[in-house]
């Protein structure tokens, strides 16, 4: 721990009873066991809090690609696999339906070729991600370990395959970091005017930690903040007034309980709602981009201005101090069990452009050393062909034992390669990262320890990983 | 380590004070604990000892494995075992044994590795309990502490009760010059009695979650018998909304949902509401609670043989198993195998525990708990208690659980109704019958003979005994194939009439009784299944057979009470009702103390022991034990009674205090409580005058609204515990004020103080609404003003124009213009009218409504007046209409006071559009809308409702619309000051102070004058005035005062 016993409780004496730091002071001093101590309630609060040590990042946008993109097919060319196009495979597979199995290997139907300086192999698929492919750390060795959709997406956000209930790692970073921002909420989500994602709500959720951790979903379309307007009739004066004798009511009120923090909690937090007025609608007008910027997200062309903006707005987000922003798609478009030929090329013509626009336009603004950007889905596909009929139908089926997802800024090596899969894209065999070393190592980035950032619940102390094995993955790291 | 809350603290606190304790460490004391929690697992715990090396013994450490011995007695640094420890090679993976550990791990080796008495020669298998863990303060028994010198206490101490004797006695141990002189001086006292007013307040919502009204209130203040208080809570005890209010408390800790969770789907629960409604009826009839708990843990195994119908009572018991039945089970929704059936049972067990045992007895499933002395065979004990009645290899989903409350009679009256109507079907088959024989011949008539009779004898074949050429002959002529789902297009009456008789069977149908079920946990009888041991909890890798028994370490004998297998007095085993006898008898030192904690929590804000489910290691040490365990004790010796344990707390001075600045230190300073989400929606409500206070029945709906956020569906008013918990669809409003979203249970709620309650509360529908009810509220109900009041207000700015008046006149057609306006006086709640009645004995039916009205003879037209509130262009349309075919009609005119008469209408039975394009007005010009009768007065309703538009120069477009703008009289400005006091008695159940009254003036009047500036502050419907009181009302319904209780 790199600050001191004192300094911790100096920074962090708004958040604990003053009883118990009544207590803690006089322990201090004293080391006496001492008598029953009355423990206050838990408060928590947003304010900014001393990571563990220096931190390299501070904040992250996550472009979650819900389903499970296929590697061989995408970020990881198996030229066996190609070569036995059509023959028997001979391992085990794990297959998630039955019905379809097959064994006959796929080959990918699509051309590889190196990108940028570094030469990363990507496919034809992702042209503008090979743009930005020396910014970039590719991780083609990710392993859940599960097939399930669920069940691996919560492995990735909360820490445990298929366990629900449990906090976010934004929540995490939240709880750790607090926000850089009291005019923004510090995490927020950005949905799909498409519908919700696989798993719905609980990719946001805040699970035994309070609501105060849980996401802001920005909705797909206006309102993109609830509440946030006011009605028409009460919009400016009227609203100003109200709120002018509200908060003398309500000082007028606390004068009597001098020692009521949460009563001086909720009027700072009515005076954030009302900066939240303005600051939310800002945030979110990108008709102050320029045309150039626009366009570069693909806002200009109707395939890609629906990812664009959001990815556009993501950028904003963080610009103003927002730690944490996640991008979901509707229901799981990178689920390719059929008509991989035509279902694939379109996912990919829809989120290629604008992703590898918002790793530029940070690079540009100089914002991508501290803002990390996360690219990937959960699990990723098999090497054999899900029968669908003909052969123009074939997919693939689902495979978590190896799969591929990128990062970019924030302390992550770019333009490298980490990790492989065996020759046939089936599973990871060197340098394996689970979700649990992902999220050891963003928290790393963000100065905190995996396993010391721990929170009281059921008696228990729980971090992100629920004491499972993690380990930060040096390799990758600046 | 990181750390952030208090409860980490108190541990570190410990370990750290340890080792620099005087006393040497023992081994049973303080490494035992250490080793729990990081090595046990695979070096004691089980027969499996990785490298051989076994800890749980001192000797067995210094023998120590594979690699030798562990420690070295007086040598820290020749330890094995701590080199290992200290280079995080142990424990494997996780490396969590802090430093301050390490460190007492390093004393205790250098002070010879002690042990607190010698170690047995032999131990059995697993890791045992010491005589360390059992002595821990929970697992003790419960004695009621003494009360020497209960009289020494002065007068002034306020000693009311011994709770307040023994939080005096605690705050005296804690001070240091403490005796009875200081409690005598007032050094170590109670606050002050918090006033009458305040005392009633915070009783009300205590007990029954609902504010009082002005008049309860007020009868409370003027009671003048010394007894009031004792009355007082007697009336709330009493109230049928103290089962509501404390129901919702247990309903928490239950994990109660209306929906099955699990999976996305989240189907709903139907029938877990009858669930509901017995606890707040069991609640509220003061039932015992061991009872109560007994009820729900094994309803069914004292509910006695089911003869023929259920009993009442039988039917009671086994909703009260819904207790058992509220955990998230999604084998009813695609996840019936293995792992879906074993969580159901891991939750129920889990809910079990931390809500009747105080343990988290959930940490036990997997292996040895880490820092409780539960072992992994207690766990499945407790298991073995509930698998017969949730085996999960005999499982049954939700539909197969529930129990239908059919009675025989219902049965044979649903039998009846069939009957009648398969008759119905009989009778419409016949018709049926004849009408497809009527349009097949139809339809033959088409062609010609041969053709036609082997169509014929085609289409008659049966389907499967079609000749070749018959097949071929129909496709040819396809619209020889009439089947009874075309049938309709050849006879179209045929089939309206077959409809008649399909609308008469559903009737018929729908008279059946409705069946209603409850959601139940049921044992079948003689199935007693095996319990095995799950290894780490994987139920692939079942151990041994565990019996059930009870908590090891909550047994006096040292050992589980074992619970007959199968109990022979009852079809069941008997296993559940074993378990809650042995849960509420008096030697278990936990069941008592957990619940009357609980209880605590809830009226103080905090429990004695603040971790309401963990009265083990991780959890808090009591803060008062006396004040605990002379409560629990008591709520036992008063035979379980909730009603007197809530009496005893209320009765106490330290409840009764004053939450304002204290003036002297307490002995127990209390805090203010925010209201819980559902108090807050409801306390909303009652303020309005909406809330409906109907008991029970089924949860009111909820929707998504066009913003996505879940919301109650439509205007239903009734308490927030009605409203249905949807797990996926928590409602926006109770989410963001911390109800539970049930994952599993809820053991206690945070607070938490963000910005989006407060959007919520600025912005959002609901409260906006109630705004506008309390607002009209207050005006319905402000008393009249008296002098004092009138000269507050005289300063506010009066309304220059009404913009909207209704009168009656008539309209000259020599000057062009309206000859006479006379305002209607009488105002019906939805007409204006002349006077009490309509028809009026001298002005007949002169009427105006919202869309319309009625004129009387020529000279008592209608006239609806609108005045230009700015100068423009107007452009007008609407509408004139008249509905009778009796009588000659009426005319509309629309009469401009600037340029008369811009258009002229009649109608008679029908109606006609009414447009003005372009009339130039300015500020305070009149715009009639007269009707006239033209020549007889009969039958002459009509409907006129009009648009105005009014664009002008500089402001944005205005758009009225004569029917949202309808109103009643407008509220008179000398009427405010007495709305501003109703409208603080019903908010903050108290009268405003003078300051308040200048403020609250103050604002109604620099809103009136924002809002005469700016018309577009006024919503549709509302006045000037009425906005801005309605805005004053909004303010009061989310201020502090209105969230917090004092």
């Amino acid at each position: 721990m790199t600050i001191s016993r004192r300094e911790f409780l100096n920074q962090n004496a708004m958040g604990i009873g003053s009883v118990a730091l009544a207590w803690l002071l006089q322990t201090e001093r004293a080391h006496a066991i001492p008598k029953n101590i009355p423990k206050p309630n838990q408060k928590f609060d947003l304010r900014p809090k001393q990571p563990d040590f220096e931190p390299s990042a501070k904040a992250m946008i996550s472009l979650f690609q819900h389903g499970g993109p296929s590697h061989m097919d995408l970020t990881d060319p198996k030229p066996e696999l190609t070569k036995f196009d059509g023959t028997d495979y001979k391992e085990d597979v794990a297959y998630s339906f039955a019905n379809a199995a097959s064994k006959k290997l796929l080959g990918t139907r699509w051309k590889f070729r190196k990108h940028g300086e570094c030469g990363t192999e990507l496919s034809e698929l992702l042209p503008e991600t090979g743009r930005i492919a020396d910014d970039i750390c590719l991780i083609r060795s990710m392993h859940t370990g599960a097939n399930g959709h669920e069940v691996s997406i919560r492995y990735f956000h909360g820490g445990i395959p298929g366990v629900l209930g449990r906090p976010h790692l934004a929540s995490w970073l939240l709880y750790g970091l607090g926000a850089d921002t009291q005019d923004l909420p510090a995490y927020m989500v950005l949905t799909d005017p498409g519908g919700q994602p696989v798993d719905n709500i609980n990719n946001w959720s805040s699970g035994f930690m309070p609501p105060l951790f849980q996401g802001t979903v920005l909705r797909p379309k206006e309102p993109r903040v609830l509440n946030l307007d006011a009605p028409a009739h009460l919009k400016g004066e009227p609203q100003a007034q109200n709120l002018k004798l509200l908060q003398t009511l309500n000082r007028r009120h606390a004068k009597r309980f001098p020692h009521e923090d949460d009563l001086e909690a909720r009027i700072a937090s009515y005076e954030l709602a009302a900066r939240m007025q303005t600051a939310a609608r800002e945030a979110l007008d990108i008709s102050q981009e320029t045309q150039a910027t626009q366009n570069l997200y693909g806002l200009d062309q109707k395939e890609t201005r629906e990812y664009g903006t959001r990815c556009l707005i993501a950028r904003r987000l963080v610009e103003r101090g927002v730690r944490f922003v996640q991008l979901f798609l509707a229901g799981q478009p990178w689920d390719n069990h059929s008509n991989l030929g035509t279902t694939l090329p379109s996912i990919c013509r829809r989120t290629d452009k604008p992703s590898a626009a918002l790793v530029t336009d940070l690079k540009q603004r100089g914002m991508l050393d501290e803002t990390i950007v996360h690219w990937g889905g959960e699990i990723g596909r098999l090497p054999v062909t899900q029968n669908q009929g003909s052969p123009e139908k074939h997919g693939r089926d689902h495979n978590g034992q190896g799969f591929s997802i990128w990062m970019a800024g924030g302390g992550f090596k770019p333009g490298m390669t980490y990790g492989t899969t065996d020759e046939f894209g089936h599973r990871a065999v060197e340098n394996i990262v689970t979700p649990n070393d992902y999220q050891a190592t963003l928290l790393h980035l963000f100065g905190l320890d995996v396993n010391e950032l721990i929170f009281p619940y059921n008696g228990q102390v729980q971090n992100i990983t629920d004491g499972r094995k993690s380990r930060v993955v040096e390799e990758i790291l600046t | 380590m990181r750390i952030l809350t208090p409860i980490i603290l108190t541990t570190i606190g410990f370990n750290f004070t340890v080792a620099e304790s005087a006393t040497p460490p023992t081994y049973e004391r303080d490494i035992r604990p250490i080793f729990r929690a990081h090595c046990f697992d695979c070096h004691g715990a089980t027969d499996e000892l990785k490298g051989d090396l076994d800890l749980r013994l001192v000797r067995f450490i210094q023998k120590g494995g594979e690699s030798g011995p562990a420690i070295s007695l007086g040598a820290p640094n020749k330890s094995f075992l701590l080199e290992r420890i200290r280079s995080s090679e142990m424990p494997p993976g996780e490396g969590t044994v802090s430093d301050a550990e390490i460190a007492i791990i390093e004393k205790w080796i250098a002070t010879g590795a002690k042990t607190a008495r010698p170690e047995p020669d032999s131990i059995g298998p697993g890791l045992g309990i010491t005589e360390e863990e059992r002595s821990f303060w929970s697992f003790q028994p419960l004695h009621k502490p003494e009360m020497p010198g209960h009289e020494s206490f002065p007068e002034e101490a306020r000693v009311r009760t011994p709770i307040d004797y023994f939080l005096l006695k605690a705050a005296m141990v804690n001070s240091a010059n403490a005796d009875s002189v200081s409690v005598a001086n007032g050094q170590i006292s109670f606050a002050e009695d918090a006033s009458r007013r305040t005392l009633v307040i915070r009783a009300y919502f205590d007990l029954t979650g609902l504010p009082p009204s002005p008049n309860e209130i007020q009868t409370w203040l003027n009671d003048s018998k010394d007894d009031w208080y004792d009355r007082l809570l007697t009336e709330l005890l009493a109230s049928p909304h103290y089962g509501e209010h404390w129901g919702r408390h247990w309903l928490d800790v239950a994990g109660y949902a209306d929906s099955e969770g699990y999976s996305t789907a989240d189907s709903e629960r139907p029938w877990a509401w009858k669930y509901r409604d017995w606890i707040i009826r069991s609640l509220n009839q003061d039932m015992p609670f061991d009872r109560f708990i007994t009820e729900q843990l094994a309803g069914d195994e004292l509910a006695g043989p089911i003869n023929g119908d259920l009993t009442p009572q039988q039917i009671d018991m086994f909703s009260a198993t819904g207790f058992l039945r509220m955990a998230a089970d999604g084998t009813g929704s695609g996840a019936n195998n293995p792992e879906g059936r074993n969580q159901v049972i891991a939750d129920t067990l889990k809910i079990v525990g931390t809500s009747l045992l105080g343990m988290s007895l959930q940490c036990a499933q997997c292996h040895d708990h880490r820092y409780d002395p539960i072992p992994h065979t207690d766990y499945f004990a407790i298991r073995a208690v509930f698998e017969p009645a949730l085996d999960w290899k005999a499982w049954k989903v939700p539909n197969a659980r529930r129990i239908s409350l059919y009675t025989a009679a219902d049965k044979k009256k649903a039998a009846e109704i069939e009957q009648e109507a398969r008759k119905i079907a009989a009778e419409k088959l016949v018709k049926q019958t004849g009408y497809m024989q009527q349009a097949l011949d139809q339809e033959l008539m088409k062609y010609e003979e041969p053709l036609r009779a082997k169509l014929r004898d085609a289409y008659e074949t049966v389907k499967g005994e079609r000749s070749d050429e018959q097949k071929q002959l129909l496709t040819k002529h396809p619209s020889v194939n009439i089947s009874t789902g075309t049938l309709y297009q050849y006879l179209p009456k045929a089939a309206e009439e077959l409809k008649k008789y399909d609308a008469k069977m559903a009737e018929t149908r729908a008279k059946k009784p409705v069946e209603e079920f409850v959601r139940a946990l049921i044992e079948p009888p003689n199935h007693a299944p095996e319990t095995k041991l799950f290894h780490r909890g994987d139920h692939q890798q079942p151990k041994q057979t565990v019996t059930p028994a009870s908590l090891s370490v909550a047994s006096p004998t040292g050992q589980p009470i074992q619970f007959q297998l199968n109990n022979e007095n009852f079809p069941t085993t008997g296993r559940r009702l074993a378990f809650a006898q042995w849960l509420a008898s008096r030697d278990n030192p936990l069941f008592a103390r957990v619940i009357v904690n609980r209880i605590w929590m809830h009226h103080f804000g905090q429990g004695l022991v603040s971790t309401p489910a963990d009265f083990g290691k991780l959890g808090t040490k009591p803060s008062h034990p006396k004040v605990l365990d002379w409560l629990a004790d008591e709520f036992i010796s008063n035979g379980w009674s909730l009603k007197t344990l809530h009496r005893t707390i209320l009765s106490s001075t330290a409840w009764r205090q004053s939450k304002a600045k204290p003036e002297t230190r307490s002995a127990f300073p209390i805090s203010l409580q925010r209201l819980e989400a559902e108090t807050l929606r409801d306390r909303m409500l009652a303020a309005s005058g909406q809330l409906d206070r109907t008991l029970f029945g089924r949860p009111t709906k909820i929707k998504e609204d066009d913003t996505g956020q879940v919301v109650v569906d439509g205007t239903q008013t009734r308490r927030s515990m009605y409203i249905q918990v949807r797990r996926s669809r928590p409602v926006a409003m109770l989410q963001s004020f911390d109800a539970p979203v049930m994952e599993t249970n809820c053991e206690s709620r945070p607070s938490s103080t963000v910005a989006t309650q407060s959007l919520m509360l600025l912005n959002g529908q609901f409260i906006l609404e109630q705004a506008a009810k309390l607002a009209d509220r207050a005006r319905n109900e402000a008393e009249p003003p008296d002098a004092e009041q009138i000269e507050l207000v005289k300063h506010i700015r009066r309304p220059e124009i009404q913009e909207w008046q209704y009168g009656y006149g008539s309209y000259d057609e020599a000057s062009n213009s309206t000859e006479s306006f006379t305002p209607l006086t009488h105002w019906s709640g939805s007409r204006w009218q002349a006077g009490n009645k309509l028809p009026d004995t001298s002005f007949g039916y002169v009427s105006l409504h919202a869309t319309g009205g009625h004129p009387d003879i020529l000279g008592r037209d209608v006239i609806r007046r609108w005045t230009a509130p700015a100068s423009g262009r107007v452009q007008i349309v609407g509408n004139l209409s008249h509905g009778s075919p009796n009588g000659d009609g009426v005319r509309g005119r629309i009469v401009s006071s600037r340029t008369g008469a811009a258009g002229e209408w009649v109608a008679f039975n029908g109606g006609s559009d009414t447009p003005v394009n372009g009339l130039d007005v300015e500020p305070g010009d009149t715009i009639d809308f007269v009707t006239d009768c033209r020549t007889t007065h009969t039958s002459d309703s009509f409907n006129w409702p009009v648009t105005i538009k009014l664009t002008a120069v500089g402001l944005k477009e205005r758009v009225v619309d004569s029917k949202d703008a309808f109103h009643g009289p407008a509220a008179s400005i000398d009427t405010i000051p007495g709305q501003i006091v109703r409208a603080w008695q019903l908010a903050f159940c108290r009268r405003p102070s003078v300051d308040e009254m200048q403020l609250a003036v103050n604002f109604v009047a620099a809103q009136v004058e924002t809002l005469q500036r700016t018309p577009t502050g006024i919503p549709k419907g509302q006045t000037v005035t009425g906005q801005a009181v309605t805005s004053l009302c909004q303010t009061l319904l989310s201020a502090n005062e209105f969230l917090y209780i004092e």
